[in-house]
């Protein structure tokens, strides 16, 4: 596909604001659902491991960390919905067409997902504590399922980096193929790399924990260090794991991506995987912490950087498709709702859900919210209250004007 | 002719024989429909018996409300969350650039959804794990927060909905701005119709739950409960349901009357009819209430409520996809001064589709005797695939189409009588040149011997 074909696929609305504004928000939003699905793939993997233990720390682990899968599959999903909206809005060329080109992936993806998350479901009614011997294998098909759907993601995205190929796919030998039925294009070194990235993360997350644990009774001392061991030793091995694959990525990069590998981006992208390899050094973390985590969480927005920047490579650097040059026809109204929304309703009501869980979950018995908590409930309730005001306030004007 | 015409954006086409794009995004969006306005309107009935589980100190309704809650993460939030993407991607691979449009316009308005639905589905976990947990006060807060996050994302996609069936404001087109595309009459009798349909979709599902109360009395005081809030949804949703009607633009009221089955009126005031005459019953002997009987109820809204409505939403805004611009078929057919976007059927007109379209293959540019059928097919595949089959089955296919006739020269007359023209009021009017219009009927007329070449 020639520029000007690249840049006909724009919609032709234009855009509500400047194209740079939901580039960030797609990075950022990005390495959060990352974030959120490294976590669900590595408690999803460690129930299942406990599950099928007869250890019992394993099997003991396995209970929480089904806990944790299931709430970070819901986490992932709903986080993943702001990228899928970014993605759209600046990338539409590139996204719609891969999605077209592979329709039938695209709506396995969407079976697939409701299989896995169901098929978790049922293992943590029927086989809470342990399992029973199908409902451990519900589980496995789960973990299973939502590698499927990774990939599905993972190739989606590649073919999106592939215009001079679109033809080819949609077309080959001239005659017009619209099944849909194909995938086109994947990298195994990258699909892994991004797999694998969920044991460091899941092993700063089990960092965590063992803190979290630590000021709850009753205190098992043994338990818990097993779990920081557990979780040291996956950011070690999980880093190395990473690394080999960073590697098998770069190295089957298109051509369309020549000079990345050595990149100041990819040396940032090494270096960030090097930290998380040596964190567990770093925090002298054997009893826990929250710096692990913190710190993982920003090599993935660092590694988000970094795969935005290969594709600016890719489709910048070789086909010339320059990102600002995107119309925009600007739209102040829905701008400010949501800027307002985000920092108003959603920072008081997401930090007052932290908050209450967070002293929930540590008190012993029922909780009661502290004067600075409940204040904070009392903002959020007040935020949302006026935000439905607002609604019919700015709806009623547009319809008596 | 200006530059950007050189070369259309339109996308490639996935074509699915059996059932049609339109379909898999329909079967898709109905049972988001289910999951999204059950959830939504249990977290209204939720936020309301926690409000009296606390005030009046009742822990059994709080362990109601926890049951539902549980009920609802592995029913409505799981199907909801996914489905809801699921209807991008499917919009996605079915109608690109319908989706787009309406991205492009209301992508904040659906990041401020997003916000919302962080916020409700971190509630709902609240709301069932914290039961108990936490003073009732704190609950109250929590249940309050769910309740109204959640109403607010059916605010706002009531509203992109109702821009995608027609803008809110006539003056949209020329002023521009979401708001003028949001606000309009229907969207506000969508907010009252839905909210309603919402509370009885969540009666419905709470028949589920109460089904399987121990305790006889309470089972009985939830089962009325319940009805009372499924009649009166049922009730006035069909009332300003009728009141949504009537705010439309008449050649949407045309269609209704014109292309949809006549069962389909008699068939929605049947659905809520027994959906009334179930819940009256529950009033009268709550006893009965069963879990087959509540599931059974919740497939009948499904299947023959919400599908059939849902296809009659569908219908009304043909031959639009997205706010009375873009076609069903992907063509921008209407200028729209204020974002600057021109329609394409002028250039269309003037060089036809397979010279501007980016995805046709060279060798079809241009019509001669060796590629006419393949030029027929391709043109069939980009005009008229989002809507008919390409054989004998899928929606509306080809093989049904002109009573039996495989004449050439009849399909022609018709393609240039009533497409070229734009003479059919639920269809896009299809600007072929005379070479493509030829084609396209030669490929018509000759589709077994298409299908037996092509197999």
């Amino acid at each position: 596909m020639d520029i000007d074909t690249l840049y006909a696929l724009r919609s032709s609305s234009g855009l509500p604001s400047h194209p740079a504004v939901f580039l960030v928000l797609l990075v950022l939003t990005w390495a959060l659902h990352m974030i959120a699905v490294h976590v669900m793939l590595g408690s999803t993997a460690l129930a299942l491991t406990g599950a099928f233990s007869s250890n019992a720390n394993w099997r003991r682990l396995a209970g929480p960390m089904l806990d944790t899968a299931k709430v970070a599959v819901s986490l992932a999903i709903v986080i993943g919905v702001a990228p899928l909206l970014f993605v759209q809005v600046i990338y539409d060329p590139f996204w719609y067409v891969s999605n077209v080109l592979s329709a039938r992936w695209a709506i396995a993806f969407i079976v697939i997902l409701l299989t896995a998350y169901w098929a978790m479901y049922h293992h943590y009614f029927v086989g809470k504590e342990g399992g029973s011997a199908t409902s451990r294998w519900s589980l496995a098909v789960s973990l299973a399922l939502l590698l499927v759907a990774g990939f599905i993601m993972h190739a989606l995205t590649s073919q999106a980096l592939r215009p001079e190929l679109w033809m080819a796919w949609y077309a080959p030998e001239g005659h017009l193929e619209t099944a849909g039925s194909g995938i086109h294009e994947f990298n195994l070194g990258r699909y892994l790399f991004f797999i694998v990235l969920a044991a460091p993360v899941t092993g700063a997350w089990l960092l965590g924990c063992r803190r979290y644990l630590d000021r709850r009774e009753p205190r098992d001392a043994p338990y818990l260090d097993w779990i920081a061991a557990l979780g040291n030793r996956l950011m070690t091995a999980g880093g190395f794991a990473a690394l080999i694959c960073y590697a098998g990525w770069m190295a089957a990069l298109p051509e369309s991506a020549a000079g990345f590998p050595v990149s100041f981006w990819s040396i940032a992208a090494n270096a960030s995987i090097l930290l998380l390899i040596v964190i567990p050094a770093l925090f002298r973390s054997a009893s826990g912490g929250y710096g692990p985590f913190v710190t993982a969480a920003g090599v993935i927005l660092v590694l988000a950087t970094v795969r935005e920047a290969l594709r600016h490579r890719i489709l910048f650097g070789t086909h010339g498709y320059e990102l600002s040059t995107y119309a925009v026809n600007l739209d102040w109204y829905s701008n400010a709702l949501f800027c307002l929304t985000f920092a108003g309703v959603g920072g008081f009501a997401i930090a007052y859900s932290v908050a209450i869980a967070w002293e929930a979950g540590k008190t012993p018995g029922i909780y009661t919210a502290s004067p600075r908590v409940n204040r904070l409930g009392g903002f959020a309730l007040a935020a949302l209250i006026v935000w439905v005001a607002q609604y019919f306030f700015f709806g009623f004007l547009v319809i008596t004007r | 002719m200006d530059n950007s015409m050189e070369i259309l954006g339109l996308y490639p086409t996935w074509y699915q024989p059996a059932l049609g794009s339109g379909w898999v995004l329909g079967i898709i969006a109905v049972v988001h429909v289910l999951a999204s306005h059950t959830s939504v309107g249990a977290a209204l009935v939720s936020t309301w018996l926690a409000t009296v589980a606390v005030r009046r100190n009742r822990p059994e309704l709080l362990e109601y409300v926890r049951r539902y809650g549980v009920f609802l993460l592995v029913f409505s939030y799981v199907l909801g969350s996914i489905t809801g993407p699921g209807i991008w991607f499917s919009a996605t691979v079915a109608s690109p650039r319908g989706l787009s449009a309406l991205i492009h316009s209301y992508v904040w308005w659906w990041a401020t959804e997003w916000v919302f639905f962080f916020i409700e589905v971190i509630g709902i976990y609240l709301l069932v794990y914290l039961a108990g947990k936490v003073d009732g006060r704190s609950y109250l807060k929590i249940a309050w927060i769910f309740g109204l996050a959640s109403w607010a994302t059916m605010l706002i996609i009531v509203g992109i909905l109702s821009f995608m069936m027609w803008p809110g404001q006539e003056r949209w087109f020329t002023e521009g701005g979401t708001l003028n595309g949001f606000f309009g009459l229907y969207t506000f009798a969508q907010i009252l119709s839905r909210t309603c349909f919402m509370l009885m979709a969540a009666a419905l599902a709470g028949g589920l739950i109460a089904a399987y109360l121990r305790d006889g009395a309470f089972r009985l005081e939830m089962t009325r409960k319940l009805a009372w809030v499924g009649i009166l949804g049922a009730v006035l949703g069909a009332v300003f349901f009728q009141w949504g009607l009537t705010t439309l633009p008449e050649s949407a009221q045309l269609l209704m009357k014109t292309r949809l089955p006549g069962s389909f009126v008699p068939a929605m005031w049947a659905i809520l009819a027994a959906i009334v005459v179930y819940f009256a019953a529950l009033l009268v002997r709550p006893g009965a209430l069963n879990v087959p009987l509540a599931a059974g109820m919740m497939v009948g809204l499904l299947i023959f409520g919400i599908w059939p409505e849902e296809r009659a939403r569908e219908s009304m805004r043909k031959p639009y996809v997205a706010g009375q611009f873009v076609y069903s078929n992907q063509i921008i057919a209407r200028d729209v001064p204020a974002l600057g976007v021109k329609s394409e059927l002028p250039a269309l007109e003037a060089r036809g589709m397979l010279a501007l379209h980016p995805f046709i293959p060279q060798h079809l540019r241009r019509i001669g005797e060796g590629n006419e059928l393949e030029a027929g097919h391709a043109l069939a595949i980009v005009y008229c695939s989002n809507c008919h089959g390409l054989g004998t089955t899928g929606t509306r296919p080809f093989g049904e189409m002109f009573a039996g006739n495989r004449d050439a020269a009849d399909i022609e007359r018709f393609i240039k009588g009533a497409l070229v023209t734009g003479n059919m009021v639920n269809m896009p009017r299809i600007p072929l040149r005379d070479d493509e219009a030829h084609a396209l009927a030669q490929f018509i007329a000759s589709l077994p011997l298409w299908h037996s070449i092509t197999r």
